[in-house]
C-alpha cells in the first residue's frame, strides 16, 4: 500500500489531470469553462459513487467484503476496517471477562445479593436466589427488607452495625439457618452475603444438649456420693486416720456439684441468646445482699464497702443478674487477702447503668484479661483450684450481660487490685419513679 | 407487562413515604409470622416459656399497626393520592388489620401452648397441628411475598389453598370428637387443640384476605365475596388493567 502522501499526491494528480483533459476537450470545442465543469461534474460523479458503495458496506459490514477503491478511498476504509477489529478485540475481551466473572460469582457455594443505596436487589447469583427465595429477573428493584422479612434482619438493618452477620431462621422454601452479613461498599452499595448455617446450628444445638444431659446425669450420682461422705465424716466410729481424707472427699464433691450446677447453668443462658425482658430491680438491696453473702464467707477481706450513686433501677432477669454479680463480687472476695478490701459502686450516665466490683486483691496479668471469660480458664491454676471456684463464674456473668445488652470490662493492675465494671445500656437503666419512692 | 409497571411506578417514582409504609407492613408481616411459628413450636414441642414469650410479644403487633395506620391517615391526609396509589393505602389499611388479628390468634395459641405444656401430651405429639400449622404458616409467608411482590398470580393462589386449610380443619375436628367419645378425660384437652386448630384456620382466612388486597391492588378488582374461578375467568380475559381509571376501586 501506498504512503499516506503519496496517496494524497495521487489523488490531487488524478483530479488535476481531469480538470486538464476536461479543458483540453473544451478547448477543442471552443468552450473550454464547460469542459472544465463536464470533468468536475464527472469527478463528483465517481466519488459520489464511491461514497454510496463505502455507505452501503458499512451498513453491511457484517456480511460483505469492504469495496476495492483504491486510492484515499482505500486508506479510509483500511482505517474503518482497523479501528473496527479493535474493538471488536477489546469486547470479546471485555465480555469474556464478564462472563468468566458471573460464572464465578454465580458459581459461588455462598448466596451474593448486590443492594444499591435503597437496598433495592440490583443482582443476586443462583445461590442467593435458592437461600433466599429470591426469583431471577422478578425480584429485582424490591427492597430485601421487604422479602427478607425476619425480625432479627430487621433489628439487623435498623441497627446498622454490620461488623459481624446475623444469623436468622427461615422456613421457606426450607426450614435452614442462614447466617447474613451486609457489606457496604461504593457510594452506598451493598453486597449482602448469605451462607447456610443450619449444619452448625445442628451441632451447636447437639454440643449444647450433650453437656446438659451430661450434667443432669452426673448430678444424681454425685448427690449420693455425697450424702453418703456427708454420714462418715459425722461418724463416730470413723477411724482417725481416714478423717482428713474423707474431709478432702467432702470438698471436693462439693466442688463437683458447683461445677455441675454451673454448667447447668451455662446450657440454660445458652438454649437462647434473645434478649431477656425482666423487671426494675433495686440496685440498694441487691447489693446489701451481695454484701452479706461476702461477709458470711468464712475468710473474707475486713472491708466490704457499698457504694450507691443513683437510685435509678437496673431493668433486668432477677435470677440472672443476681448470679452475674455475685460471681463478680464473690470472684473478687476470694482473690483479696483479710487485710484487703471490696468497694461494689452502681451509678448511672448518658451511656447508661454501670456497675463496677474494685478488689485490692492480687490482681490479673495483662496477658489473661482477653481470655478470662472463657470456660475453664485459669489465670494460676494451682492457685484458682485452692479457691474452689468452677472456673465457669466468669463466662456465666459475660453470658447473662450479653442477655441484657450489658458489657464487661476488666481493669487490672497485678500486685494492686482489681476493677470488674458491667456497662448496662440506657434502656436497661430506670430512673427511680418519684411517686413510688415518697408513697 | 402492566403489573411489573406498577411494581415499578411503585417503587421507583411514588414517594418515599409509600414505600416507606410498605416496608413497615412487610416487617410487621415478618414479626407475625414468627410470632405464629413460634406458638405453633410451643405447643407442639410443650415449651410453656415460649407461648408465654408469645402471648407477651401480641403487644407489639398492636403498636406496629397503630404505627402503619397513623402514617397512613397522615399520607391520606397530606398528599391525597389518588388512583392506584390510593389503592395501595387502602390495601396496607386492611391489611393490617388482618396482621393484627393473626397476631391475636397467635397470642391465643401461645397462651393455650404455655397451659398444655404443663400437661400430658398426646401421642401423635400433635402431629395433625404441626401439618394444619406448616399449611398455615406457608400462606403467611406467600401471601406477605405477594404482596411485596404485587404477584396477583401467586395471591390468587394463595386464596386457592384456603380451600385446603378448611378441609384440614374439618378433618381434625372429626378426630377430635372420636377423642372425646373415646376417652372422656380427653375432653379438656381436645378442646384446646380445638381452640388451636380453630384460630390456625382463622389465621389461614387472614391470609386469603391479604391475597386478596394484592389483587385488589395490581388489578383494581374487589375479589372478596366471588368465586375464585370467576375472579380468575376474569382477570384472564382482561389481562391489561387500567391503572388510572378503575371504577369502584375504593368500594
Amino acid at each position: 500500500m501506498r504512503t499516506a502522501a503519496q496517496a494524497w499526491w495521487f489523488a490531487a494528480a488524478r483530479l488535476i489531470v481531469a480538470v486538464l483533459i476536461g479543458l483540453i476537450l473544451g478547448a477543442l470545442l471552443h468552450s473550454p469553462w464547460a469542459g472544465v465543469a463536464c470533468a468536475l461534474a464527472a469527478y463528483l460523479a465517481w466519488q459520489l459513487i464511491v461514497l454510496a458503495r463505502v455507505d452501503w458496506w458499512l451498513h453491511h459490514r457484517s456480511v460483505s467484503e469492504p469495496p476495492e477503491t483504491g486510492g484515499v478511498w482505500g486508506r479510509v476504509i483500511s482505517q474503518i476496517v482497523r479501528l473496527h477489529r479493535r474493538k471488536r478485540f477489546h469486547k470479546e475481551r471485555f465480555v469474556q471477562l464478564m462472563r468468566q466473572l458471573r460464572l464465578s460469582t454465580a458459581a459461588l457455594p455462598n448466596g451474593v445479593v448486590i443492594l444499591d443505596a435503597q437496598r433495592e436487589i440490583v443482582w443476586f447469583n443462583r445461590m442467593a436466589g435458592r437461600l433466599l427465595g429470591l426469583r431471577p429477573s422478578v425480584d429485582l428493584g424490591l427492597r430485601i427488607e421487604n422479602l427478607l422479612r425476619e425480625p432479627q434482619f430487621t433489628r439487623y438493618l435498623a441497627k446498622g452495625d454490620f461488623a459481624n452477620p446475623v444469623v436468622i431462621r427461615r422456613s421457606s422454601p426450607k426450614e435452614s439457618y442462614l447466617s447474613l452479613q451486609l457489606v457496604p461498599y461504593g457510594e452506598g452499595e451493598q453486597l449482602l452475603l448469605a451462607t447456610d448455617v443450619s449444619r452448625q446450628m445442628r451441632l451447636e444445638a447437639v454440643r449444647r444438649d450433650f453437656v446438659a444431659n451430661a450434667s443432669h446425669e452426673l448430678r444424681s450420682p454425685l448427690t449420693v456420693i455425697s450424702g453418703y461422705l456427708e454420714t462418715l465424716s459425722h461418724d463416730p466410729a470413723l477411724d482417725a486416720e481416714l478423717g482428713s481424707p474423707v474431709a478432702e472427699m467432702r470438698r471436693q464433691a462439693q466442688r463437683m456439684t458447683a461445677i455441675i450446677h454451673d454448667l447447668l447453668e451455662l446450657s440454660r443462658l445458652e438454649e437462647t441468646d434473645e434478649r431477656v425482658g425482666g423487671e426494675p430491680l433495686e440496685m440498694a438491696a441487691l447489693m446489701a445482699l451481695l454484701r452479706k453473702d461476702v461477709l458470711a464467707r468464712p475468710a473474707h477481706p475486713q472491708e466490704v464497702r457499698v457504694r450507691i450513686d443513683s437510685e435509678a433501677a437496673l431493668v433486668g432477669k432477677e435470677s440472672e443478674i443476681h448470679s452475674a454479680l455475685a460471681n463478680l463480687v464473690d470472684n473478687a472476695a476470694k482473690y483479696t487477702p483479710p487485710e484487703g478490701s471490696v468497694e461494689m459502686r452502681w451509678w448511672v450516665d448518658a451511656e447508661g447503668g454501670h456497675f463496677a466490683v474494685s478488689d485490692t486483691g492480687i490482681g490479673i496479668p495483662p496477658e489473661h484479661i482477653p481470655r478470662l471469660t472463657e470456660r475453664f480458664y485459669r489465670v494460676d491454676p494451682g492457685r484458682s483450684r485452692a479457691t474452689g471456684g468452677s472456673g465457669l463464674g466468669l463466662a456465666i456473668v459475660k453470658h447473662v450481660l450479653q442477655r441484657h445488652g450489658a458489657e464487661l470490662e476488666v481493669q487490672s493492675t497485678p500486685g494492686q487490685g482489681s476493677t470488674f465494671t458491667c456497662h448496662f445500656p440506657p434502656e436497661r437503666v430506670r430512673i427511680a419513679d418519684e411517686a413510688l419512692l415518697n408513697g | 407487562m402492566e403489573t411489573a409497571d406498577l411494581t415499578h411506578h411503585i417503587s421507583r417514582r411514588f414517594n418515599e413515604d409509600l414505600e416507606r409504609v410498605r416496608s413497615k407492613v412487610l416487617s410487621m408481616g415478618g414479626f407475625v409470622e414468627q410470632q405464629i411459628q413460634k406458638a405453633i413450636t410451643a405447643l407442639t414441642e410443650g415449651d410453656s416459656a415460649l407461648g408465654e414469650s408469645v402471648a407477651l410479644g401480641d403487644h407489639q403487633v398492636n403498636n406496629m399497626e397503630v404505627t402503619i395506620d397513623e402514617e397512613c391517615s397522615r399520607i391520606l391526609a397530606t398528599r391525597a393520592p389518588a388512583a392506584g396509589d390510593l389503592r395501595v393505602i387502602v390495601a396496607i389499611i386492611k391489611t393490617i388489620t388482618d396482621l393484627e388479628r393473626m397476631g391475636d390468634e397467635g397470642e391465643k395459641i401461645g397462651y393455650i401452648a404455655s397451659r398444655l405444656a404443663t400437661m400430658e401430651r398426646p401421642v401423635d405429639k400433635y402431629r395433625e397441628i404441626k401439618h394444619l400449622g406448616r399449611i398455615v404458616t406457608e400462606m403467611v409467608h406467600d401471601s406477605l411475598d405477594a404482596f411485596a411482590r404485587m404477584d396477583a398470580e401467586s395471591a390468587l393462589r394463595i386464596a386457592r389453598q384456603d380451600r385446603l386449610v378448611d378441609e384440614e380443619y374439618e378433618a381434625i375436628q372429626r378426630q377430635s370428637i372420636t377423642f372425646m367419645m373415646e376417652d372422656p378425660r380427653a375432653i379438656r384437652r381436645a378442646l384446646d387443640v380445638m381452640w388451636v386448630v380453630r384460630s390456625l384456620e382463622r389465621i389461614g382466612d387472614h391470609a386469603k384476605n391479604i391475597s386478596e388486597y394484592v389483587i385488589y391492588m395490581v388489578y383494581g378488582k374487589d375479589v372478596r365475596h366471588t368465586s375464585l374461578d370467576d375472579v380468575e375467568r376474569e382477570l384472564r380475559r382482561e389481562p391489561a388493567p387500567e391503572i388510572e381509571s378503575q371504577g369502584g376501586a375504593a368500594s
